[in-house]
């Protein structure tokens, strides 16, 4: 299995606080690698960073090959954002927001129809394509943002706590679909709920204070720290982390 | 290409809310008739002709352009107050694209507005027996051109440096100046003295003046009006670009 992501030495500092400490950590390609931590882990700031929403103080990250410091432009063709909130062009309809993402990676009409297309049948959005998204739930919302971020076919997609305020009939539907895409796609999560990731991811880093401080299989956390549930161990690897972080 | 599709978008999302029916196209449209109604109740010895609507057609289409200002500004301001400029951010956009993105919807909008307020002047025009020559009112379309950059320019630059709740705001205050200020509903060049000179120093007074002399035929001094307006524009338009371009820099920090 080859590299996807190639993290070294990020940082990040902002003018009255170190939002990334010196983080490493590899993805391979094919895979759901999950960004797990509490509020201001620094989690958010690591993803904006590898999309380039965001420019790191220090270090690099390699995506499939192009550094996010000398190549984003490469990186930005191959890679896509689903941002935690949901975000979608509320007087388009949901079709026209398919199709407006795919115009703008420069798709043309053929391809963005079939596109648009496969997106609707993968996320199951037929009842609704002709609404505007403005009226549409919260769970359609969120459907139609994922939607948005892989019609451009990316090799890297970035789900940013992608379930983050749904009810647990929409947070089940959306981890069927996340399951659906992982097969064609490498994913970067992030994401507060453990059952998720234990049920998503392939490998999870713990992130405390801007650090990471263990990453492995759920399960190799689990008997890192010799507890039977993802939640414990993260509690023991977060408590850990608070210790050695001085909080 | 990209400018392109996220104008198209832009254009959508204006056409879509209602509110740009009853601001950008309706509202000149009503105070056309108004003011043809109050005019009417002038005593012609009162040498009023300010409401006449050779006169008030290019002042309607001036306070109409202050509208696209504010659709311009609400635009960017709720774009910015949403996630969903980090989408664009993250994808192979370019500044320069959301410039052209908003602005060419703007002048699409502004076009189509001047072009009903015109319309609806020459319908009443037919009912005082006064007509406008075709080649009048196309230079008169020309020269509200920079009127309608000025106006885009100040909707970009509010809604790139206020949030969503108090770009329109300050717009209503722009609105209220160029109503005012601008001549649209009194004669600023009767006025004298100190206002007069601010009205002279600001870009609307020569906005509505170069409209007015233009359609009347008599180009006097409108090559000054048109100098002053043209600077404005470019100035502001720049100016705003330069701002929005630097807005989505420092959100990419």
């Amino acid at each position: 299995m080859s590299t996807a992501i190639e993290v070294s030495h990020l940082r990040k500092e902002f003018r009255l606080k170190t939002a990334i400490k010196d983080i490493s950590f590899s993805v391979e390609a094919g895979t759901v690698f999950s960004l797990l931590g509490v509020n201001g882990a620094g989690k958010t700031t690591t993803i904006r960073i590898l999309t380039g929403l965001s420019r790191p103080t220090a270090g690099d990250a390699v995506i499939l090959g192009h550094s996010i410091s000398r190549e984003l432009d490469l990186v930005k063709k191959i890679s896509n954002l689903s941002p935690q909130e949901t975000s979608v062009a509320s007087n388009l309809t949901v079709r026209e927001n398919l199709e407006f993402i795919a115009g703008i990676y420069g798709m043309n009409k053929a391809k963005t129809e079939e596109n648009t297309n496969r997106m609707i049948a993968l996320f199951s959005l037929e009842e609704v394509e002709k609404s505007k998204a403005k009226i549409l739930s919260g769970g359609w919302q969120r459907k139609l943002s994922i939607a948005m971020a892989l019609i451009t076919e990316p090799k890297i997609l970035y789900l940013d706590e992608p379930t983050l305020g749904l009810d647990v009939l929409a947070r089940k539907e959306l981890w069927n679909i996340i399951e659906k895409i992982k097969e064609q796609v490498t994913i970067v999560l992030t994401t507060h709920y453990m059952e998720e990731a234990e049920r998503l991811s392939d490998r999870i880093a713990v992130m405390v204070s801007g650090e990471i401080q263990a990453v492995g299989t759920p399960e190799e956390l689990k008997a890192q720290t010799g507890t039977d549930t993802l939640e414990d161990a993260f509690i023991k690897i977060a408590e850990r982390g608070n210790v050695v972080c001085g909080h | 290409m990209r400018a392109l599709i996220f104008s198209k978008r832009t254009w959508k999302e204006i056409m879509r809310d209602p509110l740009s029916y009853i601001f950008c196209l309706g509202f000149p449209v009503v105070m056309l008739f108004i003011m043809t109604a109050v005019n009417k109740n002038i005593p012609e010895e009162a040498g009023m002709h300010l409401f006449e609507i050779q006169s008030l057609a290019p002042g309607i289409a001036v306070f109409g352009l202050s509208f696209v200002m504010l659709f311009a500004c609400i635009q960017v301001s709720k774009d910015r107050s949403t996630a969903f400029l980090l989408r664009l951010y993250v994808s192979p956009m370019k500044p320069s694209d959301f410039i052209s993105g908003y602005t060419l919807p703007m002048l699409w909008t502004a076009f189509l507005q001047e072009i009903i307020t015109f319309f609806v002047s020459i319908m009443i025009g037919f009912t005082a027996d006064v007509s406008f020559q075709p080649i009048r009112l196309i230079l008169c379309l020309a020269a509200l051109i920079p009127a309608g950059l000025l106006f885009i320019g100040f909707g970009l630059l509010f809604g790139s440096l206020l949030s969503e709740k108090a770009a329109p705001g300050i717009c209503s205050v722009v609105i209220s100046v160029v109503c005012f200020l601008g001549g649209i509903w009194m004669d600023v060049d009767s006025l004298g003295g100190t206002l007069a000179k601010i009205c002279h120093v600001l870009p609307f007074y020569h906005a509505v003046h170069a409209a007015r002399i233009v359609l009347s035929g008599d180009f006097g001094d409108a090559g000054t009006s048109i100098f002053v307006l043209l600077l404005y524009s470019v100035l502001i338009f720049l100016l705003a670009a330069f701002v929005l371009r630097e807005k989505i820099q420092k959100d990419l920090r």
